[in-house]
Parts: C-alpha cells; structure tokens; sequence
C-alpha cells in the first residue's frame, strides 16, 4: 500500500509536466487544428533563458519568472511567424511548418550556444525529502503536484469565467465556426499560444528545477510524452489533456516499479509509449475521448 | 491498359538516367570523399522513393519511416556479421544469433520480410486510427514507432549492443548495385502512381469521404501503399548498412527523418521527380553549408553564421520556408513523363457512345422509421421514404430540417442511427460509405467535395474502376462528353468554373453505375437558367443509366418541377408526402415554407 502510494506520487510528479505540456497542445489545437510540434520550443527557450540569467547569479524564483516569460515570448512569437500566414493551410502543411520550427529552434541553439548541455544550478532543497508517516516524499514532488494544481485551477477558472476562457472553449467544440471569426480569430489564436506558452513555462520550470541544464534536443524530448499524453485524453479535449498526462506519469511510475523486470527496466520508456500506440488500434479517437462524426 | 504505363516507364527510366547522371559526374569530379557523398545521395534517393510511394499518394504525413530501415539495417547486420566479431560484441544475442553468419543475399530477404512483418502491424495501427489525408493519429503513431524504435536499439544491448552499433558488416563492391535498385524503385514507384490501387489511394488523399462515396474502400490502396513502401525503405536501408559496413541505432532515427522528409517536400511530395530533385538539391545543399561552415572557408561578417551545425539550420530552414511559401514543393505533381508524354503517339480515342445499357432492371431503395440524435439534438425522428429505379423523388425543407442528415444516413455517413436502410429488402444498414456506393447508391455533396488536385477525367476514372470488378460498363468518355467536360478532360478539377465543378460531381456519382443517385442540393448557387439546364442534364443521365433519383432543394417550385413525388421534412419530421400538386396544397408546407397558419 505503502508502496502504491509512493509510486502514486512519484507518477504524478512526472506526469504534471505533461499534463501541462498536453493542456497547451490541446487548447492550439483547438483553435487552429494544428499539432504543435514546436511546443517544446517554449522550455527550451526558457532553458537557455535561465542558464543565462543563472550566469548573472539570479535566485531561483527570479529564475521562474525568467522561464516563464521566455516561454510566453517564444510561443506567441512562433504563432506570429509561422503560423500566422497559413490560417487556411491543411493538416499536412501545418504539421511540417510545426516541425520546421522545432527544427529550426534546435539547430540555432546548436550553433550559437552549443550541442553539449549547459548546466546550472538546481534549488538547494532539491533532492530533500520530508516524511509523512511511513512515506518518504520528496520535496520537489510535493512542490510539482502543488504548482500543478494551483495552475490547472488558475487555468480552469479562466476558461469558465471569461469571455476569453468561453469563445476559446467554444472554438474547441466548433473549429469552422471560430474560422468564420475572421480578425477577431488572430486575437483568439495569438491568446491560446500566450496561455500554451503560459502552461510550457510552468511546466519548464518544474522541470529545469530537476534537470539542472539546457540542450538543444529538450524540445523536441519533451513534446513526445507532452503529444502522447494529449492524445490520449483526446485532441481538442481540455479535461482529456490532464488526465492524460497524470495517467502517461503513473503508467511509466508503475512499469518502472513492477512490470518490467529490472534488467529491462532501462526499456520503461519504450515500452509505456508502444503499449499507447498499440491502445490506439483498440482506441483511435483517444482512450478517454467521445467518438465524434465528421461534418458533411 | 498499356499505354497508361508507357510515358511513366519511360519517364521514371529517363530520370534515373538524370540522376545517375548527375551523380557520376560529381563523383568523377570530385575526391574520395565526394564518391562517399554520391553513394550516400543514391541511397537516400531509394529511401525518399519509398517515403514519396506512402506520403505522397496517401497524404499522411509519417516521421517513423526511417524506423522501418532500423528493423531491415539490425537483420542484415546481425546476420551477416562474422561470427568472430558477434562474440566479442554481442556473446549473447537470443536466438542462437551470435552463432549465425549468412550469405547477404539471404540476408537481404530475411530483412525485407522481418521489415514487412513490422510495417503490418504499424499498418493495422494505421488503419484502425482511422487515418486519411494529413491524418494526425497516423504521424503520431508513426513518430511513437520511431521513438519506440529506437530505445529498443539503443537498450537492448543483448542484440544491439547499444549506441555503439556494429560494425564488420561485409560491404558492397562499387556502387552498381545500388544505381540499379534505384532504376527498379523508381519504376516500381511511377507504375504504383498510375495502378489502380495508387489512383485509388489518391482519391482517398484528396477526399476520404467522396471518395468513399464513390465507392473507394480506403484501407487497401493505403496498405498497398504502406507495403510497396516499407519494401522498398527496408531494400534501400539494406544497402546503406552495407555501404557503410556498420549500423548503429542513430542511422534511422531523427535526423534521417529530418534529411529525408525535407528530400521529399522540396521537390514536391506528390511527383517522383520532384523527389529526385529534392534528393539532389538537399544533398548538394548540405555538401555546400558544410564547406561555407568548414575552417577552410572564412566570409568577413559572416563568421556568426557560418559554424558548424550550419547544415541542421539549413534543413529547417528549407522545410520551414518551403511550407511557408511552397507548400507543395518546387514540382507541386508535376512528372518528368507529363512532358515526354508530348512525344508519345496515343491512339486517338473513338467518338463516344452511350453512357451506359442499365436500364430495366427495377429496384427499390427503402429508409424505414430513420432516427439519429447529434449530442442531444434530434435531427431526424422517425423518418421513412422510398424510391424506385427510374422516377425522381423530391426531398424538401426549411433548412435544419434534416435533409441532408437522411441523406447522410441513406449513404452510411451517420454511424448508430435508428432505423433501417433497405435495398429490394435487402438490410443495408451499419454498412460503410464505400460497401453502400458498391451497392449502387450514389451521392454528391452539399459543399462540392472534389477531388481537386486530380484531372476532370481521373476524377470521374476512379469512381468507375473503384467498380471494375463489378463489370458495368459506364463509358467515361462518354460521361464527359455528355457533362461538356471534354475540352477540359485534363485540366485539374479545382480550375474549373462552379457549374462545371458541380456537373463533374454528378458524373462522378454516375460513374459508379449507381442504381440510385442521391443529390444534396445539385443546383445551389446557380443562376436560373444554370438551374433548369442542370435539371434536364439530371433527368437525362438518370434516364441514361435508368436509376431513380432523390434530390434535395429547398426551392419548391423547383422541385415541383422535375419531381414524380415528394417528401417534406421539417424539424427532423416527415410533414407530408405525395405528388407536387398534393404537397403544393398541403397546409403544413405551406406553414413550414410561406409562415401560414
């Protein structure tokens, strides 16, 4: 039980970040059916941002904001310079000029920074563990799950209480009718990359905490569990975002602790995302989300 | 039959001839290195072949082909290490695997199949995801395949022994083997391009739905694709494996992908050629960033951007640049052959006959008690109509009605509805768009749904063969002659003007030899006159190919018109039903339409 509970945390720590990441794919995908592959663009912009202003000795909750601001920036800049001119183009064109800038990002950190990681400092109290009864938890845990929350509420309370939250929710469930929006759509669009960019630099901070260091392949690391968790939840759908994340976090806890054998332990990875590309023969429209038919 | 394969067979030879041209030339030219460079670019050309087979004729967009050659480089490798070397690296690989050295000819085979094995079951993942054109489910499984991939290579060290790879792989004498495979793959290629199951394919890239409408099962053409493809990717990744001798898990990850896929989409993903273009023009692209980045060259001011890893810049660079503002790539789905075609002598065609002999075969097309409810809201509520070869059969209403959704329903667009669709008593329903439109029911669309990047004349081609093996024998030409389509049989179908598009969809549905025509709205947008002479064109076809017809409009006196009987549905209910003069008078219509009481 003890045990369950540990993994259980230790799951979903690893899985805030995703559910973040996904929330964020989600809420673009809804306004301009586009999956985002330059979502993890944002982190590593906000890596590089913190290991720059790390070099100037800033402490680490100037360093948050840093990461933060650096996301938002880069998200909204990557709408304005790449998407903003193809609001009519297909699924295929998107999902390449998505790409093209994920690629573009690394290799312009690869030449002018370098492709050998960048370290920095991580908080002090890092690898602390505080106890709870029998469980040993770890501080950063906690502080994920807490900051997770604070933001999954902070997001949900926007999306329901304003007119913002309602004409994005409302773009989500009816794609053509936002397109019909016209002018007003680019405010729209250039508002869900602002609150995705928002979600990335929340997410990159609980990550840059833990890693410690900046290199140009994160983005495109990151957005792999980031998408798969989105799809799982189901494209488009908010709710389906977090729990995917959350679930893809305590899948990879669990096969690590008890389902693969410890030799192959280092095969965790592998393993979680085929089984969720197997689930997709079963699933195909996403393990928690409604079948929906196409318009004619 | 032939001929349509003799200008592609002799374009594809030609651009092998231009390709390997080239690449002999730069090889005489240049240094060893230069020679390593054109035995690379050859081979990505066969990969990129096998990339254009699946991407360009289905659409979908897929980052995990490079992954199939992982599967097809670890057999070969495996197989034909010697078996000294394999105890040193790899002791204890399962399978009694440490202990086998094969010949590379049987090696090659063992990949191709265990590669086929692999592309099957990422195939069943493809077809269950539903996957069409720029399908996002299929580039994420064929990006978590990768990913998958990959880790396996990299972890499973028993058999791979890691990110170091393996290496004593007996190599290739010269580059022959290789100059001819590409001349195979590209004729394999082009000839794909032309089969049935390539335009089949196409079809269902330029729109699943009409396509499926016309009686296209999308699944088989995309496999064949996916099949023709992995085949050719794991031959293509055979030979690179032993033109290097060694084969590590990064040869078929990321960056392969990222190399091959900005091939494919600068010269053009949907046109062979373009991808040979690509092939060159990247290849030579990065040969050239990396010289500029290298330390013998040195631009004053331009130091900050001429550094290593300048080449990765590039290929995004390209690719982004390309979406941005060439989305289809310097070719678009131009082929070398379009143009030979000029030389070609074709046999004239004879002047067309008639459409089509199916009249006197009677038939009855049923919807019984047809409900259906979208998220609550009740579109159609007990609904029942029926329609017999050779009369035309009215279906109005006020809009949001529900017209179109019965239509829907009647062509197995709407799964889960209530009710029953009846064919000479035949229950039809649950069946698939494209099992109905065998049956004999054909539709068009509301919102004209063409197949726009295809000519006029493969527009209507697919739906006919889509029903080869059925033996009608609906005469193509003689559709487009009969639409005046003739003059601009081979035009694409988006250049053509709205009424010309929308008689194109008609003799699309035609095509399929349909026993009953289902029109939504054939004559919305038209003037008056383009009105009345699509009606007549209408009557005349359906009298052709003696099929009964239910057309939807909500201009009565138009209906009225051409109408033997008539339905009126409103707020998802059937309000009245019978000949024009009896709805014309029906109180009910006249509240629904003219706000009586």
């Amino acid at each position: 039980m003890i045990a369950v509970l540990q993994q259980l945390v230790d799951g979903l720590g690893r899985g805030s970040a995703y559910a973040l990441l996904a929330l964020g794919l989600g809420l673009i995908f809804g306004v301009m059916h586009l999956v985002n592959f330059a979502h993890g663009e944002p982190v590593t912009v906000a890596a590089y941002s913190v290991y720059a202003a790390a070099m100037f000795g800033a402490p680490w909750w100037a360093l948050a904001v840093v990461a933060v601001v650096a996301a938002v920036l880069t998200s909204l800049a990557i709408e304005f310079a790449g998407f903003r001119r193809l609001r009519a183009a297909d699924d295929f064109t998107l999902l390449l000029t998505s790409f093209g800038i994920a690629v573009l990002v690394r290799a312009g950190f690869s030449m002018w920074v370098s492709t050998t990681p960048r370290q920095f400092h991580r908080p002090a109290w890092i690898f602390d563990t505080v106890r709870a009864g029998p469980l040993a938890l770890e501080i950063y845990d906690l502080v994920v799950i807490a900051v997770t929350a604070l933001t999954l509420v902070g997001t949900w309370l926007l999306l329901q209480k304003t007119m913002f939250g309602l004409a994005l929710r409302a773009a989500a469930e009816d794609f053509d009718a936002a397109r019909l929006m016209g002018a007003r759509a680019n405010r729209l669009i250039a508002g869900a990359f602002a609150l995705a960019g928002l979600l990335a630099g929340i997410a990159a901070v609980l990550i840059l905490m833990r890693r410690g260091q900046a290199e140009p392949d994160m983005g495109l690391d990151i957005l792999l569990p980031g998408l798969l968790a989105a799809i799982i939840g189901g494209l488009g759908r908010l709710e389906g975002a977090v729990l995917g994340g959350l679930a893809l976090g305590v899948a990879q806890s669990a096969f690590r602790a008890w389902i693969l054998p410890n030799s192959l332990s280092r095969l965790t990875e592998a393993a979680v995302f085929g089984l969720i590309a197997l689930l997709f023969i079963f699933r195909p429209e996403g393990i928690l989300s409604a079948r929906r038919a196409e318009r004619v | 039959m032939r001929e349509r394969f003799l200008a592609p067979t002799v374009g594809a030879v030609v651009l092998w001839g231009v390709v390997v041209g080239v690449a002999s030339i730069a090889a005489a030219l240049g240094t060893s290195s230069t020679n390593t460079l054109v035995t690379q670019m050859l081979i990505d050309a066969i990969v990129v072949v096998g990339l254009q087979v699946f991407i360009g004729n289905t659409g979908m967009l897929s980052f995990g082909h490079p992954a199939f050659g992982a599967y097809a480089g670890y057999v070969v490798a495996l197989l034909t290490m010697p078996v000294s070397r394999k105890l040193i690296q790899i002791p204890d690989a399962p399978w009694g695997l440490a202990e086998a050295e094969v010949d590379p000819t049987i090696a090659t085979f063992a990949a191709v199949a265990v590669t086929l094995v692999v592309g099957a079951i990422v195939g069943l993942a493809l077809v269950r995801s539903g996957a069409s054109s720029g399908a996002v489910a299929a580039t994420m499984i064929t990006l978590a395949f990768l990913f998958v991939t990959h880790e396996i290579a990299l972890n499973w060290t028993d058999l791979t022994d890691g990110g170091g790879g393996l290496g004593f792989i007996p190599r290739l004498d010269g580059r022959l083997p290789i100059v001819l495979t590409l001349l195979v793959v590209l004729l394999v290629g082009r000839w794909f391009a032309e089969s049935r199951p390539g335009r089949l394919a196409k079809a269902v890239r330029e729109d699943g739905l009409a396509a499926a409408a016309s009686g296209v099962d999308r699944v088989r053409p995309q496999m064949a694709a996916l099949f023709l493809s992995v085949l050719i990717i794991a031959v293509g990744a055979v030979l690179r494996v032993r033109a290097l001798g060694s084969m590590t898990p990064s040869f078929f990850y990321f960056d392969y992908t990222l190399l091959t896929l900005a091939m494919l989409i600068v010269g053009g993903r949907n046109s062979l050629t373009g991808s040979m273009l690509g092939v060159v023009t990247i290849t030579a692209g990065i040969e050239f960033t990396r010289i500029l980045a290298g330390e013998s060259v040195s631009v004053p001011g331009l130091d900050w951007l001429l550094r290593p890893n300048l080449s990765d810049l590039f290929l995004g660079g390209a690719m982004l640049g390309f979406m941005l503002i060439r989305p289809r790539g310097l070719l678009g789905d131009w082929e070398l052959d379009h143009w030979l075609r000029r030389w070609i002598p074709l046999r004239r065609r004879s002047a067309p006959g008639a459409v089509s002999d199916r009249s006197g075969r009677k038939h009855i097309l049923e919807a019984k008690g047809i409900g259906a409810t979208f998220s609550g809201f009740r579109a159609l509520s007990d609904v029942s109509l029926r329609v017999e070869t050779g009369e035309i059969v009215g279906l109005i209403g006020p809009n949001g009605a529900g017209k179109t959704t019965l239509i829907n329903v009647m062509s197995g667009l709407v799964p889960g509805h209530d009710g029953q669709v009846l064919l000479d008593d035949e229950d039809l329903t649950g069946l698939a768009p494209h099992d109905l439109a065998a049956r004999g029911i054909g539709r068009t669309f509301q919102n004209l749904r063409l197949f726009s990047d295809l000519t006029v004349r493969e527009n209507v081609e697919i739906a006919r063969i889509a029903h080869d093996r059925r033996g009608h024998d609906i005469d193509v030409d003689a559709l487009l002659h009969a639409a005046g389509l003739t003059d601009v049989a081979d035009r694409r179908a988006s250049e053509l003007d709205y009424g010309n598009q929308r008689r194109l969809e008609l003799i699309r549905a035609t095509a399929t030899a349909p026993a009953f025509l289902l029109l939504d709205e054939p004559t919305s947008g038209m003037g008056e006159a383009e009105s009345s002479a699509m009606v007549d064109f209408v009557r005349h076809l359906a009298g052709e190919i003696g099929a009964g017809v239910l057309v939807i409009d909500h201009d009565l006196h138009f209906i009225v018109s051409i109408c033997d009987r008539i339905y009126v549905l409103d707020h998802g209910e059937l309000i009245a039903s019978g000949s024009p003069d009896v709805v014309r008078n029906d109180a009910l219509v006249r509240a629904a339409y003219l706000g009586e009481d």
